[in-house]
């Protein structure tokens, strides 16, 4: 994985030898590479990197070098403005500068061994002022093996196991049954990703809104799997299932409560209001879902109008809240708003076609079964040629054997390419929300999230 | 008929069938411990929630389980919106007390008592 971001330096003489080793030892740390290169590359022809050492009257010495070789208020062709074409106003008369670049570096590589700068002793990272004083900025690319994006994570399992610790067995058991069962975990990194682009990121904190939105979302599939007489969730048996729809009603109703509070203990009245009006979304989003089985298997605007309550909601509260937790400019947190709205849909059109997958781990057909709105099946249901047959399969009573028939015409029909294609496009307009704004590093896994829900099957 | 004073229409979307059937007389008595509308309509959604999903005493449909869901995440709107985050964590204790007292079969608390406790902090 590559990811990069920006060094913003402000310099305050002409000259100047700036150490930025610890800026620089900060971002590797900040963005968990472990292993690997940080590329730093001066933005600036009159701005030179350098690796020496830390000493200030070697620094004279290095000064008075540069002072020699290209002396201030030389005669520099390039001062020569009479002779140049298209000079700016504001252009300097700053040969000497450009003249003393050629002696430095625009760019280092730096290896780092064990999250840690591979620097000798007395060496130190330096960004050389040649024209200062200036507001300046260095390119960092990271590569190589990141272990934080797995310390996150396993800071939001550890929170998600503190908070179920301290329960009550009755709605602990179920509740952890679930998830220890697996899930993707999605929104968990959505906020993890999220609260990378604010100032005030704490980990801690984000871990514990991670955790309390994956038992929101945990609490909506007791809930779920209640409504639509579900056996089997994660490969395992149900709340509902194994338990009762009493018990399961109220695991779901203390994990959503649970979580609320969590949150609201946090303290941060925007990020209590997102979660809550995404609740809100969500339990309407259900609602609708139900009454609109009536009119099975519905049409495009109706799905998009569920998807974007049951599934889009969340998410994109996830990234939201992620941000303003951290304090993220407001302009930031919209786009991360139209983002995860743009991969909640994805997400959700792409586990419709992994419902016709064998290798999706749920029983085959499951949503025809369930007569749960799904996108492959309504481009199926419009379609001229298949469209027929399936009307009349789901007319009646839904045998196995009709489950199969109706997943079979379904395929046929080449709606799942349908929509996989459709899926891959809210990505790409996902991805294109993030593009050309400052993301401190997070670029890449808001990027590779996106893809990886639309190109997976299960 | 709800009133015209405190409530939006948004804060009654879905579920102003709730009205006139419990909902209005349990704002009514939640008014008279506290001022602001909002709050005593969080509170009644509470209530009635609660009591749709039949907490500890009844297996209910998938319909009336959604419309529960949905008085319950109105009501954490309403106190989000609101700004009071000590009632909102005060809600939350009363309907995680509840609910685990109904997920181990054993006697429910009275969720209007437990919510007059959590107004008069």
């Amino acid at each position: 994985m590559i990811t990069g971001r920006r060094l913003e330096l402000a310099t305050t003489r002409d000259t100047e030898f700036l150490d930025v080793t610890g800026r620089l030892q900060a971002e590797v740390e900040a963005a968990g590479l472990c292993n690997g290169r940080l590329f730093v590359q001066s933005l600036h022809t009159t701005l030179g990197l350098l690796v020496n050492e830390n000493e200030p009257l070697l620094l004279g010495d290095f000064e008075a070098l540069l002072e020699k070789v290209a002396p201030n208020g030389g005669v520099y062709l390039h001062d020569d403005f009479a002779r140049r074409v298209e000079v700016p106003d504001d252009e300097p008369a700053n040969g000497h500068a450009h003249c003393r670049q050629f002696f430095l570096s625009p760019a280092l590589t730096l290896l780092v061994e064990d999250g840690r700068l591979l620097l000798g002793r007395w060496q130190s990272v330096f960004a050389v002022e040649l024209d200062g004083p200036r507001q300046r900025a260095l390119a960092l690319q990271l590569d190589g093996d990141f272990a934080a994006p797995r310390a996150r994570q396993e800071v939001v399992e550890l929170e998600l196991g503190r908070q179920l610790a301290v329960d009550p067995a009755a709605v602990q058991v179920p509740m952890r049954r679930l998830v220890e069962a697996g899930g993707k975990r999605v929104r968990p990194l959505l906020v993890t990703l999220g609260s990378r682009l604010g100032p005030t990121s704490d980990p801690l904190r984000t871990g514990t809104l991670a955790a309390a939105v994956e038992l929101i979302h945990a609490a909506t599939l007791v809930h779920d799997d209640y409504v639509d007489d579900s056996d089997t969730r994660r490969g395992k048996p149900t709340v509902a299932a194994l338990e009762g729809p009493e018990r399961a009603i109220a695991v779901g109703d203390y994990y959503f409560a649970k979580a609320t509070r969590v949150i609201a203990e946090l303290g941060d009245a925007a990020v209590t209001s997102t979660i809550a009006e995404a609740m809100e979304a969500i339990c309407r989003a259900q609602m609708d879902d139900v009454a609109l089985r009536g009119s099975y298997p519905g049409d495009h605007a109706s799905y998009l109008q569920v998807v974007r309550g049951k599934t889009a909601a969340l998410m994109a509260a996830a990234c939201v809240a992620g941000a303003q937790l951290a304090g993220a400019q407001p302009e930031l947190v919209d786009r991360l708003r139209r983002y995860g709205e743009l991969l909640g849909t994805a997400f959700q059109m792409a586990d419709d076609v992994v419902d016709y997958s064998e290798a999706s781990g749920k029983p085959a057909g499951q949503d025809i079964r369930q007569r749960t709105l799904s996108l492959p099946l309504i481009y199926a249901h419009e379609d001229h040629e298949v469209g027929p047959q399936i009307r009349e399969l789901l007319r009646g009573e839904l045998g196995d054997a009709d489950v199969r028939r109706v997943a079979e015409l379904v395929k046929a029909s080449g709606a799942l390419e349908r929509v996989g294609e459709e899926a891959r496009g809210l990505v790409r307009a996902a991805v294109r929300e993030l593009e050309g704004v400052e993301l401190n590093g997070a670029g890449a896994g808001f990027s590779e999230l996106a893809h990886a829900a639309v190109d997976r099957v299960s | 008929m709800k009133p015209a004073v405190d409530i939006a229409e948004r804060d009654l979307e879905s579920l102003d069938a709730l009205w006139s059937g419990g909902l209005g007389e349990a704002w009514e008595a939640y008014r008279d411990h506290h001022a602001d509308g909002r709050v005593a309509l969080a509170a009644a959604l509470v209530e009635t929630g609660v009591q749709l999903q039949g907490l500890g005493a009844r297996t209910v449909p998938a319909g009336e389980l959604l419309i529960g869901d949905l008085c319950l995440a109105r009501a954490s709107r309403l106190l989000a919106d609101a700004g009071d985050t000590d009632l909102q964590v005060a809600f939350a204790r009363a309907v995680e007390r509840v609910a685990a007292q109904a997920a181990a079969k054993e006697p429910v608390s009275p969720i209007r008592e437990l919510l007059h406790s959590a107004l008069a902090r």
